[in-house]
């Protein structure tokens, strides 16, 4: 397990590489000067140029640039915002919680209704209810996410009312956020209805983001369950006399988790690129919508720093689920690879 | 002489068995077929969308701003889907999007499959230092989350259409070279291609001609799910503006304009949005028949 998990170690260290170089050419081929970007519209007499470009070492080669950028973030330092002129990896913690906490629950959404919506298609394969979750789930497959938010928003909190229609929690609430979890420091903070107000919040977005994942765990848990029901040990435990929900739960779906924990880890990713756009149209106050606002504010450091940070945080996953592969069927930990 | 004649046309024959095993196969599905009845008929519409459309689509008519849709209160038959916040006609300018989205599937498709393909084919035919480096360059690009990296693309290339299609191609090419070079893998083990090597086919030859093809079922119906999936991104990086600019009538971009006005007047994001996932849906159902009848190993477990 150990000499498995070091090799998929090894391998990240030229995926880094590339990323770092990714990131850092971003800075040198977008168009315009970063420092005329960080003057603004007034612009700069040319001495107060060349000293800026020698103080952001612009002046330099490019590969000692490359090197010292590296060197800087191996120390944390992901630089400074043009804008805000914070930290980079300051703001990433700051705003990180907010789209965990978004992204978990849309998550919990999308398993907790695609999962056991295609087990019991996949049982019950052939009936209208099969029929129908199929085509719901094809559509849901096929929505542009950002229409999907707009009709929530006008249905839910135009037409019914019933939920705001942005940011995280009622203005007229004023709390320290120590977790970051608005849900959490919500509930520890002493104000009445608080709690609610952030769950108000909370839900249509989480709902918004979590409907393609939930089409896609929805149609590959089906097919992962046909496939399996079919094997001849599930023919065997159903002639041992077990019930028929031991047969489906225990001896089918244990057996069809992998596919399943495949999607899971693929759709985080994927969470992470709808974040961009559920965070923009409810305004939430996450790392989606600070990416889109940097890269509109040409905010430079901020951009290059999120791309890796993001980045990341997808091959965690990744590495995460090759984990978890080992940990659900022990023949591909023997294997070792 | 004689005998090529044949050949060509047992060949030819073969084909046409081929094709009319293949539409058996995929007219079984009939959500497939609904699709490719959509999809054609979309096809019409934006063929002569100059002889269909009753306006033209960026034509602003200052007395008709914002003028709601034939079925709700208030609405015309002049103006039978209304007019957007600048008066523009909808129905002419849903009628003119529909060619974007063909010009957007089709260009990234295009750009993945040649591109996918070539460097799938290299990185299969040579294994070790060049195939880690393709692969491992597919790797950073699958690191970001495909709508973060078309995004970041998009700003170094400047807000445009023909640039969000590049930057989408971009962020799909990883999954072409994947699935070619995985096809191609468990092909060069098989013996025809050992007897072709014998017979001192080139690789060239080797690549294109004799493993290509068997690597062509998967890459099609990947092609077709990434060509709704190139329509959708489009849309999303049109919607926040890094797509096409205005006033071209591309239905992403429609559904911008269109946000600000969700809450007072929501039939104007209706009509573009129901076009975008009713293309998309018929694509992936098109995708899924094609999937059925090229491959009955891969058919997803239908009932």
């Amino acid at each position: 397990m150990f000499s498995f998990l070091f090799r998929r170690l090894l391998v990240l260290i030229p995926t880094y590489i590339g990323i770092t170089l990714a990131a850092f050419a971003f800075i040198h081929v977008i168009p315009g000067d970063p420092i005329l970007v960080m003057a603004g519209e007034r612009g700069l007499p040319p001495e107060k140029y060349a000293e800026l470009m020698h103080a952001f070492g612009y002046d330099q080669p490019l590969w000692k640039q490359y090197l010292d950028y590296v060197g800087q973030l191996l120390q944390g330092n992901f630089g400074t915002s043009f804008v805000t002129g914070r930290p980079v990896l300051d703001e990433f913690f700051e705003l990180f919680p907010a789209t965990v906490e978004l992204a978990f629950f849309a998550l919990f959404f999308a398993l907790l209704i695609g999962i056991p919506a295609g087990i019991i298609a996949a049982v019950k394969r052939g009936t209208f209810f099969d029929h129908s979750l199929m085509t719901i789930s094809l559509t849901g497959f096929s929505m542009p996410l950002f229409w999907w938010a707009l009709l929530l928003i006008v249905f839910f909190s135009g037409y019914l009312g019933w939920t705001p229609v942005s940011g995280r929690i009622s203005a007229m609430f004023f709390f320290d956020t120590p977790t970051g979890f608005m849900l959490i420091d919500s509930l520890l903070s002493d104000e009445e209805g608080a709690f609610k107000s952030a769950v108000m919040h909370l839900i249509l977005p989480a709902v918004a983001l979590g409907t393609i994942p939930m089409a896609t765990f929805a149609r590959q848990s089906r097919s992962a369950m046909l496939e399996t029901l079919n094997e001849d040990f599930i023919k065997t435990a159903r002639a041992k006399g077990l019930s028929p929900f031991r047969v489906t739960i225990v001896h089918a779906f244990r057996n069809a988790l992998i596919p399943i924990v495949t999607v899971i880890g693929l759709s985080v990713g994927v969470l992470l690129g709808g974040a961009i756009l559920t965070e923009t149209i409810f305004s939430w106050p996450g790392i989606g919508k600070w990416m889109v606002d940097s890269i509109f504010r040409r905010d430079y450091p901020v951009v290059q720093g999120g791309l890796i940070l993001i980045a990341t945080i997808v091959i965690m996953v990744n590495l995460t689920v090759d984990v978890l592969y080992g940990i659900i069927d022990p023949r591909i930990r023997k294997q070792g690879h | 002489m004689n005998v090529e004649t044949s050949t060509n046309q047992s060949q030819q024959s073969a084909f046409m068995a081929v094709m009319a095993s293949f539409w058996f196969e995929f007219k079984q599905n009939k959500g497939a077929l609904y699709g490719l009845v959509f999809i054609s008929i979309l096809a019409f519409i934006a063929i002569f969308a100059d002889f269909i459309s009753p306006y033209d689509p960026i034509e602003q008519y200052r007395d008709a701003l914002k003028l709601p849709p034939v079925w709700a209160e208030g609405g015309t038959w002049t103006h039978i889907f209304g007019t957007d916040a600048l008066g523009r006609d909808q129905l002419s300018r849903m009628i003119y999007g529909s060619r974007y989205s063909f010009y957007i599937g089709f260009i990234v498709i295009f750009f993945c499959l040649t591109i996918g393909i070539v460097l799938g084919l290299i990185a299969a035919f040579n294994r070790g230092f060049i195939e880690n480096m393709i692969m491992r360059l597919m790797d950073i690009i699958l690191a970001f989350p495909s709508l973060l990296m078309a995004l970041a693309l998009v700003a170094i290339l400047g807000p445009s259409l023909e640039n969000a299609m590049i930057a989408i191609a971009v962020v799909f090419i990883p999954h072409f070279v994947r699935l070619t070079r995985a096809q191609a893998l468990s092909e060069l083990g098989k013996d025809y291609v050992s007897s072709s090597k014998t017979m001192g086919a080139s690789t060239f030859r080797l690549m294109f001609i004799n493993v290509l093809p068997n690597c062509m079922p998967p890459l099609i119906v990947q092609a077709t799910m990434s060509f709704s999936s190139a329509i959708l991104d489009a849309a999303a990086l049109g919607f926040l503006g890094m797509g096409a600019q205005p006033p071209s009538p591309e239905w992403g971009t429609m559904l911008a304009d269109s946000r600000q006005y969700i809450l007072s007047d929501p039939w104007m994001m209706g009509v573009p949005g129901l076009a975008i996932l009713f293309t998309v849906l018929s694509i992936n159902l098109i995708g899924d028949g094609l999937r059925d009848a090229l491959d009955p190993k891969m058919k997803t477990a239908k009932s």
